[in-house]
């Protein structure tokens, strides 16, 4: 029900509120913008992807783009990096592994840190590999060792890729934890979503929030605080999602996130302070009476922003309101175009006779909606506003 | 790719994070403002259908948002504007919405043409959200009259009048603020006046009906109609409207042409050559409507004189003349049959009785629109398959014909009975039929016309053929 509420309550849509949501001040550094915002999926595929750029004609005939196993599954991480420590067996060159990195690198695909696990990875499987040819074809890796010895790298039993890395990479340590926490460090592996009270590694990126999160009494608001969690892991994926889909750019996403913190360190200072002219005026209320206070100053903080935005928006239209009527809130308006939309999704899903229902429905009518908005508005059914935003729910379809 | 959109997906990011975490978890608010709770009650009135009225930009929500939930069947246009600049909005309800697909009857509702006449504006604003509604939970009869139908639904005609009437204060509104347009001009008596031309012609012998093929230049030029009016007029000469019905409020009757006294007294029964339909369809309308036809319902007023009602129908005319109305204006103009519906005894009645008013007026609105599909339907054509558009379609005994549309479509509603339909145009010979006509379905009934120049081949060949084997005969 809060999620609902939540969902109902805040889809602030028109442009002008962008100009309302706060902006802290500093943000304009560009230098901190240069940290990538990776989404979850594309470090394996990715990888996969510039390998099979590369290797396009080497690939066996059922597997063109490098991303599934002979049977037809698709790869796991453990499998790229297993590809591509083959790649450099076979091609006794640890080239390879530069040219996709750096390639990944250029890209934002991938940040310093994952390509250093990345390096470690590919080079543990790398080992393995040699060990286990070397038990089984001894003669011919000692060929190739041979072969191979004045290149770095080839070892038996002590393979480092990270000689080579100096040109590629700069080891830059302990600033860079901060920003690469929100990235997947823990992943080149799939992670599944548990969004448990401990995993505050991602929220870390969020000092502000995260502080707010310690603040919280665990035991007492245990609800409070996992639904707090659960919202930011759930912001942070739909950003990455974002990014992903080539909704926002990477950097935008960044800010995005940045921003929001700031807003919730806003938000909990001036939470704390009513807090404190309140309990100023009581004398030493009990716990519970406390948190249930808190509880109420936030809707009122919530009224009060929702009125903020409100009156923003009402002041633009000449709507009068009388007797006769009442002039709705641009929230309000908003709901209902959303539900109106909703709905309409719901019904094509059930309706459409084509096969592929999804994809074939929602592009099309994408397409359709832009061009009846755009039509509305020129024959003043619409205003702009309302037709942006009617095309922005349906692009995020 | 980036950008604006993607800016704004943000700030709607943002909202939930700051809005879900201070509102907490699942809590209800105590306390919330009244603001709050209209908001809340709004929201859960059935189906999307808020009970409420509407001003001008409500209204336009109301159809943006019935569009947004349907877009597979529906389409929003508008007619022109306003004299302070409103949209005279529509919105049109049919499976291929902004198409006329041949065949396919056109019908309208129009309501509000006084502003201070509010229920109409409310009821067509609530049938349109039904009509989406009912369509996507499969209700067979709105699917069928979706399907079979294209529906135009005008909410309100005089949208500034309402804006007046509704901006008075207090409860209970004035009998005439809103009524007329900005202009202070009745809409319902701003048409060209036909029905006294047609009473002259009665008399001396000319058309009564599509009078208005003469008048078209007429009316572009003629300064004393309203924006309003002549929105309407170029709205009926541009779609073969079949079948209509005019909102109004101040009374409870199904009110049917003629308007306008022939006589030129102020009460006679004046019919109309469609007598007989037009008490079937006023009846289809009143009958399901159980305040309207209520027999021993009080007239609404304690000196009124409500004794031309009959079933809660009137022929207009009978109940007090009304000259320049749009509901004969469409009946002697073109191929539409309109009558004009009184809702409410009071004009603009407490928005809490919105609710009850939907209730009463639900079925008989869904009735009326069914009644479209009644009479004798088909095609004109030449003998090659072409559409013939604007051949005349005249039934024995009745003195007013109907003309075929641009795909040679026409529909003619008819009470139950034995015709003969005739279907001629210039350079065609005429071909009648005899029809058996049910109370509905409508009957299908095509027309193959020969054109002069094609039977003049005939009887030349004909001629020929003769000519040939005479001359065979006689050995010339």
């Amino acid at each position: 029900m809060g999620f609902r509420a939540a969902w109902a309550l805040v889809l602030l849509l028109p442009g002008g509120l962008i100009h309302g949501f706060p902006k802290p001040r500093g943000v304009e550094d560009k230098s901190l913008h240069n940290r990538e915002l990776s989404a979850e999926r594309p470090l394996n595929e990715q990888i996969a992807e510039a390998e099979a750029d590369k290797i396009k004609n080497i690939s066996p005939p059922d597997d063109p783009d490098g991303l599934h196993q002979l049977d037809g599954t698709p790869l796991t991480a453990d499998d790229i990096v297993h590809k591509i420590a083959t790649r450099i067996y076979e091609e006794n060159d640890r080239g390879v592994f530069d040219k996709i990195v750096s390639k990944l690198l250029n890209l934002g695909l991938i940040t310093e840190s994952q390509a250093h696990t990345l390096e470690d990875e590919v080079a543990e499987a790398l080992q393995k590999l040699i060990s286990k040819e070397a038990n089984n074809y001894e003669e011919e890796l000692n060929k190739s060792t041979s072969r191979t010895e004045n290149q770095a790298g080839k070892t038996p039993g002590k393979v480092t890729l990270k000689a080579t890395t100096q040109n590629g990479f700069t080891n830059r340590e302990s600033d860079e934890t901060i920003s690469n926490t929100l990235t997947l460090a823990n992943g080149l592996e799939r992670r599944t979503k548990t969004y448990s009270e401990e995993n505050f590694e991602e929220l870390q990126y969020f000092p502000h929030f995260y502080a707010l999160l310690k603040s919280i009494d665990s035991e007492k608001e245990a609800k409070e605080k996992e639904t707090l969690i659960t919202i930011m892991k759930t912001l942070i994926d739909f950003v990455k999602m974002m990014v992903k889909y080539g909704t926002i750019s990477p950097e935008e996403g960044v800010a995005y996130l940045e921003n929001l913190d700031e807003t919730i360190a806003l938000q909990t200072k001036n939470k704390l302070e009513k807090n404190a002219t309140d309990n100023k005026s009581k004398l030493f209320p009990a716990p519970s009476e406390k948190s249930h206070e808190e509880t109420d100053s936030t809707k009122e903080e919530t009224a009060k922003m929702e009125k903020g935005h409100g009156t923003l928006k009402d002041s633009t239209k000449d709507s009068s309101s009388g007797p006769g009527g009442k002039t709705d809130t641009p929230k309000e308006k908003t709901e209902a175009y959303l539900e109106a939309i909703r709905k309409n999704i719901e019904w094509l899903k059930k309706h459409d006779k084509k096969g592929n229902k999804e994809d074939y429905d929602l592009s099309k009518m994408r397409d359709f909606i832009n061009q009846q908005a755009d039509a509305y508005v020129a024959k003043g059914i619409l205003d702009k506003e309302e037709a942006s935003a009617i095309k922005r729910i349906y692009s995020t379809l | 790719m980036a950008g604006p959109r993607g800016r704004a997906l943000l700030a709607l990011c943002a909202a939930l994070a700051a809005g879900g975490w201070l509102l907490g978890v699942g809590a209800q608010e105590p306390g919330e403002s009244a603001a709050g709770m209209r908001r809340r009650r709004r929201l859960q009135q059935e189906d999307g259908i808020s009970f409420e009225y509407h001003r001008y930009p409500e209204l336009r929500e109301a159809l943006v948002s019935v569009w947004l939930q349907c877009t597979a069947i529906s389409r929003i246009y508008t007619v022109g504007r306003s004299f302070e600049g409103r949209e005279l909005l529509v919105i049109e309800l049919s499976d291929n919405p902004g198409v006329h697909e041949p065949g396919e009857p056109e019908f309208k509702y129009v309501g509000n043409m006084h502003g201070n006449e509010a229920v109409g504006r409310e009821l067509l604003i609530f049938l349109a959200q039904y009509l989406c509604n009912e369509y996507q939970k499969g209700n067979e009869t709105i699917v069928n009259l979706i399907h079979s139908t294209r529906i135009h639904i005008m909410p309100s005609l005089n949208p500034d009048g309402f804006e007046k009437a509704a901006s008075q204060p207090g409860e209970l509104k004035d009998w005439f603020v809103g009524r007329s347009n900005a202009q202070g001009i009745d809409l319902n008596r701003n048409f060209p006046d036909l029905d006294r031309i047609v009473y002259v012609n009665e008399k001396e012998g000319g058309p009564n009906n599509h009078l208005l093929k003469n008048l078209k230049k007429i009316v572009d030029q003629n300064a004393k109609l309203a924006p309003e009016t002549k929105g309407v007029i170029h709205w009926i000469m541009d779609i073969p409207f079949v079948l209509s019905a005019n909102l109004h409020g101040g009374d409870l009757v199904a009110n049917y042409p003629y308007d306008e006294t022939r006589s030129g007294s102020a009460h006679e029964y004046s019919s109309c050559p469609d007598d007989a339909i037009f008490q079937s369809l006023a009846r289809s309308y009143s009958s399901y409507n159980p305040a309207m036809s209520d027999p021993s319902r009080p007239p609404c007023r304690k000196n009124d004189d409500d004794s031309s009602f009959v079933d809660g129908t009137t022929n207009g005319a009978a109940w007090y003349s009304v000259p320049g109305g749009m509901q004969d204006f469409n009946y002697l103009s073109s191929n539409c049959f309109e009558i004009t519906v009184e809702l409410s005894c009071e004009k603009f009645p407490p928005e809490e009785t919105l609710k009850s008013y939907w209730e009463d007026n639900k079925n008989s609105l869904i009735n009326y629109l069914e009644q479209i599909h009644r009479g004798v339907k088909g095609f004109v054509r030449d003998l090659q398959g072409n559409p013939i558009a604007n051949a005349t379609i005249s039934v024995e005994g009745i003195d007013h014909d109907v003309i075929s549309a641009k795909d040679g479509d026409y529909w003619r509603l008819l009470v139950p009975g034995n015709y003969k339909l005739t279907a001629s145009a210039p350079g065609y010979l005429a071909i009648t039929k005899k029809v058996a006509v049910p109370y509905s379905p409508a009957v299908g009934v095509d027309f193959e016309l020969e054109s002069f120049s094609e039977r003049k081949e005939e009887e030349k060949e004909e001629l020929m053929e003769w000519w040939k084997m005479m001359s065979e005969t006689l050995n010339f």
